[in-house]
């Protein structure tokens, strides 16, 4: 047990060091980096690692009779959380989420510090100390809060209240309902229903099936499917018509979009946001390709009233594109990010 | 003995008319259903040629038109009156006030029956009578509720016919049949359920019990049907059938029960009730509690409390997975419908909800945390809690991230898009599903250290059980993290299926492990019994919060259900013309939520107050032998 213990706090020395020299400049901020890709698990492990190790130094704290009161435990550990998402994380984490993970953490320590009566007593003591105000040293610290805390609550309200100029909070949504159906070209189609025309495969009919077995291994085009080079000229059906859509893509978005399709193109830094993020989970991964189908028709003009604050300078690509470049560049988009259009059955 | 075979007889003739009574409306909606039948045929007498055809609009199937079409209604007195205020506000509060105490009345009987049951079937007669006694403490407190739900019931129909007169034509017009055997239906719940309390003490033995037992079925069953009745009107109105393109009904009243959205409102509604009902007797035994004067009194609360807290748990555990199943279906119906919720203009409304959702599994494991204090022995479980809780906020983080942050200009540019490549993992569903697999298990796991919090096994083979369950559950969460990750790498709409062997994970944890301990822990040394009564009152106000995260998700989720119809009295059949026909902001959503849990508590107070009236009389009662005295609290879980 004191070994596990002693390695956990070894990890915590070590983890609060980096953590403390990295924030302060010492220690090159690069030097355990967070890898794009691996971002969400590693912060959860480095989490983890960070409890254990606390864990551990308070054990082996105990057990050399240095006891670390719990009380200052549970409040530096709270601090901890709060200073490892504001310095720690890159990009900025923002404050509205900041502000939710930091009371999530708040009420996690709340029932740390008070999971058994022992530990709540260990806890309450230096607040009841101070209350009680028995000694000298507590009685003057009890008349300092009596003076501190009003000005602080006082100096929160007046914060709160006082008139700002800051740009104000924005809830964008970011994918707005579709209508049900959309004209383009003089077309209806029904987004429910309708597919892309080129998915198909070497029989000429649809199948997702097999274009998805097509697609390149990872995303941003790393590893391609053996035999299956869009940019071999002997390519046919599918893998043509997603070498036809990339054709298209670079005369046409990845100006904006990027050559590698992350939303960082060329024009890129002019908008604000910059552009969708096709190499992003959270954007075509999990959307039907009528979907994108129907904003590249329609861009940013097209939103819908749902789609506050309308945040968006794509063209409507109808205007440039027919409808078979449109679904061809859609192909491949899904192609190149290595994700899969959403279907429902 | 000429009385008791008197009293069988009498029985089994209450037991008869009872199920007369549950047969009565379907024998009587028979006629409506066959003029519903008939009419056809009569139009056909006077000539083909009138004869209409519809197709349907959800199955595509033809039939004859019956209905006149849906109203186009527009904005004035005739089709919306009203009084100086908001008509859709009046009518959210009366349909939430009436759904709250639906539901409890609804969940309640389902907890009498299963404790009645438990008491009959327990050899120790003690625990038999305590069993009887808490099944008779729930079933009295519903009383007074009921009351107060056909009270609100006839609120709401009256504020729709004065407010909405239009649409509630045209909706009652489509539903006639169903309206009457509803209507019928809540007369054979009322018998039902005064026959059940006030015969609990003439019934209390042998064969007779049975029959009382068996009434608890009959009330269930009726009450349960009567929520399905009315889950196929929203039902109806989310995801239409069985009407024409002009909302003409086709004569097939089956379509317009059996819409799309049906059944996963019906499993999801009973699931949520009965977590509901769990929540509210466990404050109400939390209120008790904290203001018993004696240790009987907080004994027999704590142990009260313990049993709805498990029980409403018990259906909470599901509650997630129904939730889903649901919000699969809302996308299979209308894709925009889906995004809508999940994805658009009430994402931020599901965000809210997922931190419902964790603070009900984040109570109710600090419940029992608190509730390994009242056991001697348990102290080597208690110094491993932070690494659960460790487990329950990571699950809690995840679960609760936003896809569609709340930002300025400024934090979106520094964040360089609209995407964080932290964040954008975690908002999406397949991070959420791993999130809430985490807290499931967590709270499972928790269950079990509780349920031999003051045991030791005396199995021969009880180490080599404990290191299975503990690589069990190792091996669990290590699946339900991998699943989730790997979502991340193949299709969304299989993604959407790697929720099931998750799903899968967590209710192995749930089913083999209380299994496995149970075997473990019979016969088993205990360190020591439960002190009932010696629990911290911060476990009591850890089941109010409880009880008040279930109301507050209930009307939240009951507002997202309703506004994804955005502005549809039927959606795209009837159109809403009233003036009050957007979508209202998230904060102002977010007060009146607050504002109706708030009228709810403070009237369930009142029904409380009226059912401590009667048991103040019962320690007189008890000393002369009446049942209903204090119960004494049970020795095990």
């Amino acid at each position: 047990m004191k070994a596990i213990m002693s390695v956990g706090a070894l990890i915590g020395v070590v983890g609060l060091l980096l953590l403390v020299g990295m924030i302060l400049d010492i220690v090159p901020s690069n030097t355990v980096r967070l890898v794009e890709g691996y971002m969400p698990v590693q912060m959860l492990l480095e989490l983890a690692l960070f409890v254990a190790g606390f864990a551990g130094l308070s054990y082996m704290m105990t057990a050399m009779g240095m006891t670390f009161p719990r009380f200052w435990q549970g409040i530096l550990f709270w601090a901890f959380i709060l200073l490892y998402l504001k310095f720690r994380v890159y990009p900025p984490i923002p404050f509205s989420v900041r502000a939710m993970y930091g009371t999530v953490s708040l009420v996690a320590v709340f029932m740390w510090v008070s999971a058994n009566e022992e530990d709540w007593k260990k806890f309450k003591q230096p607040i009841m100390n101070i209350l009680d105000a028995q000694t000298g040293m507590n009685k003057l610290l009890r008349y300092a809060y009596l003076i501190v805390l009003p000005i602080l609550i006082g100096g929160f309200s007046y914060n709160a209240m006082v008139p700002k100029s800051e740009e104000p909070i924005e809830l964008r949504t970011v994918h707005p309902a579709p209508p049900a159906s959309t004209k383009v070209h003089g077309k209806t189609y029904t987004l429910q229903t309708s597919q892309n025309p080129y998915r198909v495969n070497p029989e000429g009919k649809y199948d997702q099936e097999y274009t998805n077995a097509n697609i390149v291994e990872q995303g941003m085009g790393r590893l391609m499917k053996p035999n299956a080079n869009p940019w071999d000229k002997d390519a046919q059906g599918y893998l043509k018509y997603v070498r036809e859509g990339g054709e298209i893509f670079f005369q046409n978005c990845h100006f904006c979009h990027g050559d590698n399709l992350n939303g960082r193109g060329l024009h890129a830094f002019a908008f604000n946001p910059i552009p969708a993020n096709f190499t992003d989970p959270g954007t075509i991964a999990q959307l039907q390709e009528t979907f994108i189908f129907w904003r590249v028709s329609k861009g940013g003009i097209g939103l819908p009233n749902e789609g506050f604050p309308w945040a968006s300078v794509m063209p409507p690509w109808e205007q440039h594109l027919t409808v078979d470049e449109i679904w061809k560049v859609i192909l491949f988009e899904y192609w190149h990010t290595g994700y899969y259009p959403r279907t429902w059955d | 003995m000429g009385l008791v075979a008197g009293k069988k007889l009498f029985s089994i003739m209450a037991l008869g008319a009872m199920i007369g009574l549950l047969l009565l409306p379907i024998a009587v909606s028979l006629p409506s259903l066959a003029i519903g039948a008939d009419a056809p045929d009569a139009v056909k007498k006077e000539g083909e040629a009138k004869v209409e055809k519809g197709r349907d609009v959800y199955y595509k199937t033809e039939g004859i038109v019956v209905g006149a079409p849906a109203p186009k209604t527009t904005d004035g007195p005739r089709d919306y009156p009203r009084y100086n205020f908001e008509s859709r506000v009046l009518l959210w509060f009366a349909n939430q006030q009436h759904l709250y105490y639906g539901s409890f009345v609804l969940a309640v009987p389902i907890f009498c029956m299963v404790i009645e049951f438990m008491g009959v079937v327990t050899k120790d007669k003690a625990m038999a009578k305590r069993y009887d006694q808490l099944a008779y403490d729930f079933i009295k407190i519903s009383l007074t509720a009921y009351s107060l739900t056909a009270i609100l019931g006839g609120i709401l129909i009256f504020t729709f016919l004065t407010l909405y007169p239009a649409f509630f034509g045209y909706l009652s017009s489509i539903f006639r049949p169903v309206m009457h055997i509803y209507a019928l239906m809540f007369v054979a719940e009322s018998g039902t359920l005064y026959i059940y309390y006030y015969g609990w003490d003439k019934m209390k033995e042998g064969f007779l019990k049975w029959i009382h037992l068996s009434m608890s079925v009959i009330l269930n069953v009726i009450g349960t049907l009567l929520m399905f009745l009315a889950n196929s009107w929203i039902g109806f109105m989310m995801s239409p059938a069985g009407v024409d393109e002009q909302g003409r009904y086709l004569g097939n009243i089956w379509h317009v029960i059996h819409t799309a959205l049906w059944n996963p409102l019906n499993v999801h509604r009973i699931l949520g009730n009965m977590a509901f009902g769990g929540g509210v007797v466990a404050a109400y035994a939390a209120y008790k509690f904290l203001a018993s004067k004696t240790d009987e009194d907080r004994a027999h609360y704590d142990w009260m409390g313990y049993i709805a807290m498990a029980l409403g748990v018990a259906f909470l555990i599901p509650l997630p997975f129904a939730g889903y199943w649901l919000m699969r279906e809302v996308y299979a119906y209308r894709q925009q419908m889906g995004i809508t919720l999940m994805g658009g203009l009430l994402a931020w409304l599901f965000i809210i909800q997922a931190t419902m959702i964790g603070i009900l599994f984040l109570s109710t494991n600090y419940y029992l945390w608190q509730a390994l204090g009242r056991m001697r022995g348990a102290e080597k479980y208690q110094r491993y809690i932070k690494y659960l809780v460790f487990l329950l906020v990571c699950g809690f983080l995840v679960f609760i991230t936003p896809h569609t942050i709340v930002m300025t200009p400024a934090e979106l540019k520094a964040m360089g898009g609209q995407q964080h490549p932290v964040l954008g993992n975690y908002g999406v569903m397949s991070a959420k599903n791993g999130g809430i697999n985490v807290i499931i298990t967590t709270t499972v796991l928790s269950f079990v250290w509780y349920m031999r919090g003051n045991k030791v096994s005396t199995v021969s083979w009880s180490k080599f059980g404990n290191i299975f369950m503990g690589v069990f559950f190792g091996c669990a969460y290590l699946n339900i993290i991998w699943l989730a990750i790997y979502g991340y790498y193949i299709p969304a709409n299989v993604r959407v299926g790697l929720s099931v062997p998750q799903v899968a994970t967590t209710l192995s944890c749930l089913f083999f492990m209380f299994a496995l301990n149970g075997v473990m822990m019979k016969g088993a040394k205990q360190m020591g019994p439960i002190e009932w009564g010696k629990i911290s009152a911060r476990s009591q106000y850890a089941l109010i919060m409880l009880a008040t995260a279930f109301t507050w998700m209930m009307g939240l989720m009951g507002y997202i259900r309703s506004s994804v119809r955005l502005f549809w009295h039927v959606n795209e059949i009837m159109r809403d013309n009233s003036p009050w026909a957007y979508t209202h902001t998230v904060g102002f959503a977010a007060n009146m939520i607050s504002f109706n849990v708030l009228f709810f508590w403070v009237s369930i107070l009142f029904v409380f107050w009226l059912g401590s009236l009667g048991i103040k009389k019962a320690p007189v009662e008890a000393k002369a032998g009446v049942p209903g005295g204090a119960p004494q609290p049970a020795g095990g879980h």
